[in-house]
């Protein structure tokens, strides 16, 4: 319990400027709606013919910008990539900060098993994604409320946030496990930036041609598209299945190697 | 030069792994342009029956985007990204890793004034830069000649790339900036990779409500593509801002760092 409310406390300076970023983010843009005019119902149409890849050029992908919640699903994509990264430098730097700042030594003679160390720093990274989905999806609601003339919001806002909440969980457990692998802490944070990185560029990718399709089992970012669930579709079961799967092995794959990893100070 | 060309050698590996990774994108945005431009193709049938005065709203802007100079603007963006978040994290990592792994009294002690350290770190960082963006538009040019079946505009293409640089130049500075204003960044990763993503972000939603104000908030902005295919030049008093932000940025973090306490150990 200790180790949890000491990572809560060292954790919260930066999940207070994470938020203050997502809040930014989703008032800025939503506002921007709000002196937006709507594009008319033949362009909608038009724009439903047009091949994916030319859609993701043209910077609509789909969505209806006329409504306020087509016109979330845009903001939705880059909300996701912003909490992704703060879930996977807080996975990757919890774990690897102690090796870093020479304070490994310090934790590891307390009377505590590794896995007890694991488990704690897990439960704190966790309440802190918990804080900032619920940051996002607070104002998310109450900026939809305002603009949304009569359209219903809720139910499409609480699915679109369990998809960035699992979203977060899977870049987080990525994160520790690469801090638990890695032997050079210092290199942690910059192999799972890299993969998110990747993970960011094939999704846009895939957007660019259909062959690539296949590929989308290998990107979260591809998992919980906005454009299905805003459809009344709520998520898909495959993505589902396979989130759970490799957030269960990724928190394996954590627990393993950091029960056997040599301390490098 | 002792101090120039040990940084160099330190940040060979990284330069080489930027260098790598901007390389891999370019091919693999190039290398989807022959598809794409099918789609663009029978788009543009599939548009023959829509009526007139949207055919010519819309046709126009995708003839101009199913160029390869048109995709390519598209794939740079993702490209400028990448870019950004490099030259964030070189400037803010060079000017704060004497603090950070406690070498700044080595460093110090030796006989060279601190505005000798700090010019030979500041050009060590253009140089790592530097030599990634002509890998980077050696690439463009191979790709582009292999994958474009019409004449090649090399003038275009070099106005484009060059803007690379530009944009890398103004990161480094708010990197640097960054880097001495808070020597004791301890992850300097998750700190550049915040930052350059909520500008990334901001230019995103700049860009799609067209808003004139905004734009000057984010250096992804400065350079339009559009504008500079068809004018074969930059806009001018965005050119002035980033200019400005350079120079000023480097004013104030001369004075500084000369006056800094620095605490050894």
């Amino acid at each position: 319990m200790n180790i949890v409310t000491r990572e809560l406390n060292g954790n919260r300076k930066s999940l207070i400027i994470w938020s203050v970023g997502v809040l930014f983010l989703i008032a800025s843009g939503m506002g921007k709606y709000a002196s937006m005019e709507g594009a008319g119902e033949t362009i909608n149409e038009l724009m439903n013919e047009m091949p994916e890849s030319l859609q993701a050029i043209m910077g609509t992908s789909g969505f209806d910008l006329s409504s306020a919640l087509g016109y979330y699903g845009m903001l939705y994509l880059y909300l996701t990539v912003m909490t992704s990264i703060h879930a996977v430098m807080l996975g990757s730097g919890i774990i690897a900060k102690e090796e870093r700042d020479k304070t490994a030594e310090f934790l590891l003679v307390k009377p505590v098993s590794r896995s007890v160390i694991i488990t704690a720093k897990m439960a704190a990274s966790l309440i802190n994604i918990l804080l900032l989905n619920a940051v996002a999806f607070l104002t998310s609601i109450s900026f939809l409320q305002q603009y949304a003339r009569g359209e219903e919001v809720f139910e499409s806002v609480t699915q679109l946030m369990m998809g960035m909440f699992l979203l977060q969980v899977i870049f987080l457990v990525i994160g520790t496990a690469a801090a638990a692998v890695h032997q050079k802490a210092k290199k942690a944070g910059e192999l799972s930036t890299g993969i998110l990185l990747l993970a960011f560029v094939i999704s846009v990718a895939i957007n660019l041609n259909e062959k690539l399709e296949i590929l989308k089992y290998a990107t979260p970012f591809k998992y919980f598209e906005a454009g299905p669930i805003i459809n009344g579709d709520g998520l898909d079961l495959t993505y589902l299945a396979i989130s759970t799967i490799l957030i269960i092995l990724l928190i394996a794959v954590t627990y393993l190697f950091y029960e056997k990893k040599d301390m490098n100070i | 030069m002792n101090m120039f060309l040990h940084e160099l050698r330190v940040y060979r590996k990284s330069t080489l792994v930027w260098s790598i990774s901007l390389m891999f994108l370019v091919v693999l945005f190039l290398l989807l342009f022959p598809s794409f431009s099918r789609d663009a193709e029978e788009f543009m049938q599939v548009l023959e029956g829509f009526p007139e005065e949207l055919k010519r709203a819309v046709g126009l802007s995708i003839e101009t985007l199913a160029t390869l100079l048109g995709f390519f603007s598209y794939a740079f963006l993702y490209i400028k990204l990448g870019g950004a978040i490099q030259a964030m994290n070189l400037g803010i990592s060079i000017v704060s890793k004497e603090t950070r792994e406690k070498t700044a009294d080595f460093l110090l002690t030796k006989p060279v004034t601190r505005s000798q350290v700090f010019f030979s770190k500041l050009f060590a960082a253009l140089t790592s830069l530097f030599l990634t963006n002509i890998a980077f538009f050696i690439t463009v040019l191979a790709m582009s000649s292999w994958v474009n079946t019409e004449s090649n505009n090399e003038k275009t293409l070099f106005l484009i790339c060059s803007t690379l640089f530009f944009l890398q130049v103004i990161f480094l500075a708010l990197g640097i900036l960054t880097g001495i204003i808070f020597p004791g960044i301890k992850s300097v990763i998750a700190v550049s990779l915040g930052s350059v993503f909520a500008f990334f972000i901001l230019g995103m939603i700049s860009s799609s409500t067209e808003d004139k104000g905004l734009r000057y908030l984010t250096p992804f902005n400065y350079f339009d593509n559009q504008y500079i295919i068809k004018n074969l030049s930059y806009v001018a008093p965005f050119v002035w801002t980033g200019m400005f932000i350079v120079f000023g940025a480097i004013a104030a973090e001369m004075p500084i760092y000369q006056k800094r306490d620095v605490h050894a150990g």
